[in-house]
């Protein structure tokens, strides 16, 4: 097969959120692609207790063919896509470096219990002044109108394949959903798709 | 999950470590698999089963752990390559079993077992390191260090079950169970297995104890050392122990399971490639001791990297200090040297931290200034700690608990056990559990409590379980609830599911592993059959969920069961039920931080999907995480939270 | 001391835990912390509240009498042992129902009737009998509910627990019937509105009871429970001197049954120790009999202009019949209040250790404490 060389060995993409948003099968999903565009991928995710409102966290290690190990050594993340701010920061604080780009859905999720959000626009301003790049996709809102919020996963799915620098191309990502979802569930799961690659295209 | 069953010899999909194991175990022929939910090993059994009719496969959840192996044993027994899967503490329950099996021997079928571990113990309660067990017991034991290993090496596991006789351990880790990556996938068996039969039957003419048994009889030790050292042998020569590195290394690496491509990784990145070479060991027990030999002979310096114990370590050291003087002029580091501590999960960072130590070598893994000021900048992020799903019914259940405690005013307390409703030992649970422990332990640390009124004890004691937990340990501790006349109320959390684990079926949900009907094991039938007096409650009626329990507590006498039944809030989802009721705040009534409130919902009840606005200094409602369950309303001192019936 | 910023946390160590709660119900108002269960105030969780109405309108924290006089009575608070009283009568209803199930004369249940029929108020705030006979606050809003409400238990009632029943934007007129720790709850109340809770200004009548202790709930119930089937019983009743007995009149056996007193009062209120105010001294009216009237009437101290106008026309409609009431019972009544607020003082500075901390004691004359603390 003739594969695109990477822009480095491995390529780290960290995927980071609240349990519950959906990061496992975002995982999987960019796992797949990368497999059918014939890449070796290793793919980790966070499970059990901290799926609960804790904090998750997915490594996706991509190599033309090296099994790379399951977890990114601190401070070589190459992509960010962060599902929530405080999450997306968090993640930078272990991973991040001057290089790293980061795709953020900049909706916050509060922590129960009373523990006290910090002011989101320092929490924005941080996320871009510690990425090389920031791009904000408001997933959640574009999911609400696309008819339900749980397709912001999906959009930001639309993001990471529309800003290129994995190497995955837009039609093998449509394969890889359309063999996981049918009926109705994959044509709003094709719009939000679609709806996350104009995003960026437009940005 | 589809690609399990694929019978397509040479192709490559996405697998995870679990999925991989169940695909080796269908190449290899199995005909039947057995286990019990438990993170992280849930998805081998599940997989497993979602393709066992069209493999041919009896595949089950058993009740518990010693159970499964029994049933994995017995098909042995009859000729059936068979499989059992648990986690560590899962482990433990099968180690009484395991050790009479040990005596016995196997089938003519080999029986091999998958468990997994748990370093930094991310879903479990504690993170033994279960290979031990394996030395302990006299096991074979295997470990992978990706998801392509997993699966050759279960394949590999029935041939040295077979040769030597014995059970034989794969061992893995969460990284392994969960991490997923390319695997290519082997060839399908015949679906047609041979005959199941049982041999050995009573020879009137030539009568003679069977071999399936354990006894106190001489010679079964002996047997056993003799099957284990037939395993030490193949294990010299196993394509699963490779080493990679210059023929005389500075300093050698031994290491097996998730840590090999730490250590690989590591190397690369501090580019030592040409110092430091690497053993990695796929037979772990017991040890391939002429490959090790050979190979502490080509150096000064050993590494030891594996998770969690200084498992090799202690057994190589063993080893070194029984070989000839001229080799023991070796330095070993590992755990006993303090370069990695004897807990929680490794990874690359640690092994680089390490190699930087021993080779002496500085190295940055970034940006200093980048380092520095993000690690202050980080300082402001709040950690969040674990809740309870929207809706889920356990808050109503610690809810009730904890107001029924309180007015009952003589010190009572909550048993805690293992399950959603874990998070009783915190906030999410209010902090009602004040004991936790294993399966079951919950009702039996509650025996032993409901019975010292002799030495002037005299709080109320309430022990809870969810319904998987109920059939897999808790119907031993409420029988001696009965029997030994012990006071204490037993909650049962009954959501109708396994759910902290996936939501794999049990005996009272009325569905099998593969998802055909089931015949229901009714659970208030069994405790009314035990000698228990039981009520059953709505949780979401949270007046009635109190003041029965109140009244129970009363009653000190009688064993006392209360099932608080209420559908888990994600099956509902998953099973498309309608959402009851649409949620909002109304901010004129809500009375937020002043007196009268004190932000109750938010800072107490805790349902994510309520949130303290800081702006309005009011409680607001997140419509995407909110499930329009309702209870909040009935907890609102000031009615502000309002609920509108959804209809259609 | 009323500067400091104190919630539920002081209002249980200054308070309840130094036994001097009277159970009169104002901290569990609008408070989802707390509430009333088998007689005792539970706390249900921690309140973050730094400044709680709890222990603002406790009437066992820092009272200015003084303060309260001028607000609800308009005079500042005199040397009278009975408190202010414009008039005081002997009276009794003329209801024969009333009577049958009312204290002695009947005279609360029959001027609250005519007050509600007459719609001077809406609803009353007062105690009943819950089915196993154990007080409880409640809204009554019709005469057949105020019968319902008759008679009483002699177990402290946490009243004032049923304001929790009145939406916060409620603009109907409420009478409270209460004893004197219940009254001054409210007059605190009065005199410093709550934010979150009913205007206390819809308070249009407070009817007060004389009052010498009150029993323990939490653990005289459970004894009443030994010895008698509650279910059957209507009244309790502790008859005038020369009497000294608690009487339970049931509808079963030979229809009463009596109970030396000295067997009650190990389950008396230790906090009653402590009570200055027998006569509920910041009531429109106040109503009692035991040492007083006669029996089958009650004595009733008039304080304000809006209680001489009701009793005015509740004997004008003939609901209600009144008597003066003979001087040498005026002067008992004045001998036993005063000498109840001498032990009052007496055992609070024992308490305290210090003649100068009189607890919640405050806005008095030196000149009256020290007639107090004087021989």
């Amino acid at each position: 097969m003739n594969k695109r060389p990477l822009k480095k060995e491995p390529l780290n993409l960290i995927i980071c959120g609240v349990g519950g948003q959906g990061n496992i099968l975002l995982s999987a999903l960019v796992g797949t692609a990368l497999l059918n565009e014939g890449y070796m991928v290793s793919v980790a995710d966070t499970y059990g207790v901290s799926q609960r409102g804790g904090s998750v966290t997915s490594h996706v290690r991509i190599s033309k063919e090296t099994l790379f190990s399951s977890i990114t050594i601190s401070g070589k993340a190459d992509i960010i896509l962060g599902m929530e701010p405080v999450e997306t920061l968090r993640a930078l604080g272990e991973f991040g470096n001057p290089n790293v780009v980061s795709i953020v859905n900049p909706r916050p999720i509060y922590p129960s219990g009373g523990v006290v959000y910090p002011d989101l626009n320092e929490v924005k301003e941080m996320i871009i002044r510690f990425s090389l790049r920031t791009i904000f996709v408001n997933a959640t809102e574009e999911a609400l109108e696309i008819g339900d919020p749980i397709y912001a996963n999906i959009i930001l799915l639309g993001s990471l394949v529309g800003v290129d620098i994995l190497p995955i191309s837009k039609e093998t990502m449509i394969y890889v959903l359309a063999e996981r979802f049918q009926g109705k569930v994959l044509d709003t799961s094709l719009k939000a798709f679609n709806k996350g690659l104009e995003l960026i295209v437009s940005a | 999950m589809s690609s399990i069953a694929m019978n397509q010899p040479g192709a490559t999909v996405l697998l995870m470590g679990n999925e991989a194991i169940a695909r080796g175990a269908i190449e290899a022929g199995i005909g039947v698999a057995a286990a019990y939910p438990g993170s992280p090993s849930s998805e081998v059994l599940l997989t497993i089963a979602s393709v066992a009719k069209q493999m041919n496969i009896h595949a089950e959840w058993s009740v518990n752990e010693k159970v499964a192996m029994e049933v994995a044993a017995g098909a042995s027994f009859a000729g059936i390559r068979s499989f059992a899967a648990m986690k560590q503490n899962g482990a433990n329950v099968a180690v009484d079993f395991i050790v009479n099996l040990n005596m016995s021997g196997i089938g003519e079928a080999g029986m091999v077992i998958f468990v997994s571990d748990d370093p930094s113990q991310v879903t479990s309660s504690n993170e033994q390191d279960s290979r031990t067990i394996a030395k302990w017991l006299d096991n074979p034991l295997l470990e992978p260090s990706n998801a392509q290993e997993a699966k050759e090496m279960i394949k590999w596991a029935y041939e040295v079950s077979e040769a030597v006789g014995l059970l034989t351990i794969v061992r893995g880790v969460t990284r392994i169970s969960y991490t997923k990556s390319n695997v290519v996938l082997g060839k399908l068996p015949e679906k047609e297995k041979k005959k199941a039969f049982f041999p050995e039957l009573w020879d009137m003419y030539k009568p003679k104890m069977s071999k399936f048994a354990a006894g106190p009889f001489p010679g079964f030790h002996k047997a056993l050392h003799i099957k284990i050292e037939k395993a030490r042998e193949i294990f010299e020569t196993s394509i699963f122990n490779r080493y990679v590195g210059p023929k005389n290394p500075e300093l050698l690496i031994i290491t097996c399971g998730a840590c090999r491509s730490y250590c690989s990784e590591a190397i690369d990145e501090l580019k030592a490639g040409e110092r430091v070479g690497v053993l990695k060991l796929g037979t772990t027990w017991p040890l391939p001791e002429k490959l090790i030999s050979k190979h502490l002979g080509t150096t000064r310096k050993v590494l030891f990297v594996e998770e969690t114990d200084p498992f090799l370590e202690q057994s190589v050291m063993e080893l070194a200090a029984s070989l000839p003087p001229f080799k023991s002029n070796l330095t070993f580091y590992g755990k006993r040297s303090g370069h990695f501590t004897p807990y929680d999960e490794k990874n690359t960072n640690l092994v680089i931290y390490a190699l930087m130590d021993i080779l002496g070598v500085a190295h940055q893994l970034r940006d200093l200034t980048y380092d520095r000021e993000i690690r202050k900048a980080i300082k402001i992020l709040p950690n969040r700690s674990v809740n309870m799903c929207a809706g889920c019914p356990h808050r109503a259940t610690f809810w009730a608990i904890k107001k029924a405690l309180l007015l009952d005013g003589r010190n009572g307390f909550l048993c805690g056990d293992i399950g959603c409703y874990t998070l009783g030992l915190v906030g999410a649970g209010f902090f009602q559990s004040r004991t936790l422990h294993a399966m079951g332990s919950g009702a039996g640390v509650a025996n032993g409590l409901g019975n010292l009124k002799q030495f002037g004890f005299d709080q109320p004691v309430l022990a809870i379980c969810g319904d998987s937990t109920f059939f897999h340990a808790v119907l031993p501790a409420l029988v001696n609830c009965v029997y030994n006349n012990s006071k204490f109320i037993l909650v049962i959390a009954d959501n109708s599911a396994t759910a902290m684990t996936g939501f794999q079926p049990h005996p009272g949900t009325g569905q099998l592993a593969t998802g055909e009907p089931a015949t229901v094991v009714d659970m208030e039938s069994v405790c009314r059959a035990i000698g228990a007096h039981v009520e059953v409650c709505d949780p979401f009626d949270l007046e009635n969920a109190t003041k029965t329990l109140l009244s129970m507590m009363k009653k000190d006498r009688d064993a006392r069961v209360i099932i608080m039944r209420h559908m888990c809030q994600l099956l509902k989802a998953k099973r498309n039920i309608q959402r009851e009721y649409k949620m909002h705040i109304d901010s004129v009534k809500c009375l937020g931080e002043t007196c009268g409130c004190g932000n109750l919902c938010t800072r107490l009840f805790g349902c994510p999907g309520l949130v303290w606005n800081k702006e309005t200094s009011k409680a607001a409602v997140d419509e995407v995480i909110c499930v329009g369950c309702g209870l909040c309303a009935d907890i609102c001192p000031a009615n502000a939270i309002i609920k509108e019936e959804q209809i259609g | 001391m009323s500067d400091d910023k104190k919630g539920v946390k002081e209002l249980f160590e200054e308070v309840i835990n130094q036994g001097l709660c009277t159970g009169c119900g104002a901290c569990i108002t609008r408070c989802p912390y707390t509430v009333v269960h088998e007689g005792r105030i539970v706390i249900l969780d921690k309140c973050i509240v730094n400044e709680g109405d709890c222990y603002k309108y406790c009437p066992r924290t820092y009272s200015d009498i003084n303060a309260m006089s001028e607000n609800i009575l308009g005079v500042p608070y005199g040397d009278e042992e009975v408190g202010l009283a414009l008039e005081v009568y002997m009276a009794r209803s003329k209801d024969p129902e009333i009577i049958k199930k009312g204290q002695d004369g009947g005279t609360i249940t029959t001027l609250l009737a005519v007050a509600l029929e007459e719609g001077m108020i809406d609803k009353v705030v007062c105690t009943k009998m819950d089915g196993n006979k154990v007080p409880r606050g409640y809204l009554a809003r019709s005469r057949e509910e105020l019968l319902q409400c008759s008679g009483s238990s002699y177990e402290a009632s946490f009243v004032l627990e049923a304001y929790r029943g009145i939406p916060k934007d409620s603009t109907e007129k409420l009478a409270v019937v209460g004893l004197g720790c219940q009254i001054e709850a409210l007059s605190k109340i009065k005199n410093d509105p709550p934010k979150n809770n009913v205007n206390p200004n819809d308070v249009k009548l407070t009817l007060g009871l004389f009052c010498g202790w009150a029993l323990l709930p939490n653990i005289f119930h459970p004894r009443l429970m030994e010895v008698c089937d509650l279910s059957q019983v209507y009244k309790f009743d502790i008859p005038h001197t020369p009497h000294y007995t608690f009487d339970i009149y049931t509808h079963i056996e030979n229809g009463k049954k009596s109970v030396s007193l000295d067997e009650i009062r190990p389950y008396i209120n230790p906090a009653c120790r402590f009570c200055w105010d027998m006569t509920a001294e910041f009531s429109d009216i106040s109503i009692g009999s035991a040492g007083s009237a006669f029996p089958g009437w009650n004595t009733a101290i008039i304080r304000s202009k809006k209680g001489v106008e009701l009793v005015k026309l509740a004997m004008a409609k003939g609901s209600l019949v009144t008597q003066v009431l003979p001087d040498e019972r005026l002067t008992h009544l004045k001998t036993v209040a005063f000498r109840r607020k001498k032990t009052a003082l007496r055992n609070i500075v024992e308490k305290t250790g210090n003649k100068r901390n009189l607890l919640y004691v405050g806005g008095l004359s030196e000149d009256f404490t020290d007639k107090l603390l004087g021989n």
